[in-house]
């Protein structure tokens, strides 16, 4: 890819778009704001492959790292994202899709800080270390804001099954 | 509650960003290296043209010399057989109408054609019917980037066969 290889990069964009925009989207809530943060990410590949040094971690934590800034950044300055944070109104039907929606509410009514930490390791399967690489944090923390993180799901959760 | 962020999970597992975003990267990609790699040429016909020069100079200088041509030898040709002339299939395009990626775009300066190759999916994403088994394929399209190194527009091309 460094040398200009077009198939390279179209093969590891392939390979590596998907759990970037998940992650953007399980973050935002929005279809475009995850769109062009997954975009953004690999321009910022494009231009920074320099930067990316496989002894300090492995290339998906790199790349959530970068989509993590950017995330964090549309989160700060649009009003494109909702505000989920009311519980009462989060999970009204029993349908499957429905449930499936209003827990998605529920994590994106998380602060980032928790957010980030439950979507990388409890939804897409990210490992303590390397989700402490892409959130730029000791692991610790990672396992802490977790847990933080998880029983303020609860809590949310168990307001709609006591509904 | 774990159960229900596997089922979050489960059902977020095939989403994926839409064709567009691999089309801009590769607009981005390809106007990258073409940037880096002018120098290179520039160089090497720099090189080139240097080359050529020294390989002149010394022909200035060399001395006359005679040179005596031995007679050519009396050689018996056998008569060439006729050529069979082959009709090699010519690869032939069939490309579609343009679709627009943009809705508004900004006034069209200038911009160039690129050819890249896509999933099928991408045909959907601007209204061309698909077949479900055929989503993954790979299909060639040309996208017109304009002078702000947006997609502004994509066509698609059939490469068939003429049979002569």
């Amino acid at each position: 890819m460094l040398s200009g290889d077009e198939e390279a990069f179209t093969a590891l964009y392939r390979r590596r778009q998907g759990p970037v925009y998940r992650f953007a989207l399980q973050m935002t809530g929005n279809v475009v704001i995850a769109e062009d943060v997954t975009q953004e990410v690999f321009m910022a590949l494009l231009s920074k492959t320099a930067k990316f040094d496989p002894a300090r971690g492995s290339l998906a934590s790199f790349l959530y790292g970068i989509a993590r800034n950017l995330v964090l950044r549309r989160i700060e300055k649009t009003a494109e994202i909702e505000d989920y944070a009311g519980p009462e109104d989060i999970l009204d039907d029993l349908t499957r899709r429905e449930t499936i929606e209003g827990v998605r509410r529920a994590v994106l009514s998380l602060p980032p800080v928790y957010r980030e930490a439950v979507v990388l390791c409890d939804i897409n399967d990210t490992s303590y270390e390397e989700a402490a690489r892409a959130l730029d944090c000791p692991i610790g923390t990672v396992r802490s804001r977790l847990n933080r993180g998880r029983s303020m799901l609860a809590q949310k959760l168990a307001v709609r099954s006591s509904v | 509650m774990n159960e229900l962020l596997r089922a979050l999970a489960e059902s977020d597992r095939e989403k994926e960003a839409p064709p567009e975003v691999e089309i801009r990267l590769k607009a981005a990609f390809r106007r990258k290296y073409k940037r880096r790699m002018w120098p290179y040429f520039a160089a090497a016909a720099m090189a080139a043209g240097m080359a050529s020069f020294f390989v002149r100079v010394p022909k200035l200088q060399t001395m006359e010399i005679a040179v005596v041509t031995p007679p050519a030898p009396i050689l018996r040709v056998a008569k060439a057989a006729p050529r069979k002339v082959v009709h090699r299939k010519q690869p032939q395009e069939v490309v579609t109408e343009f679709y627009p990626l943009m809705e508004d775009p900004p006034p069209f300066e200038r911009g160039e054609l690129l050819r890249v190759s896509l999933p099928a999916a991408a045909m959907r994403s601007v209204g061309v019917p698909v077949s479900e088994d055929r989503l993954a394929e790979t299909v060639q399209a040309d996208v017109l980037v304009g002078q702000e190194g947006l997609a502004r527009a994509i066509r698609f091309v059939n490469t068939s066969v003429n049979r002569p």
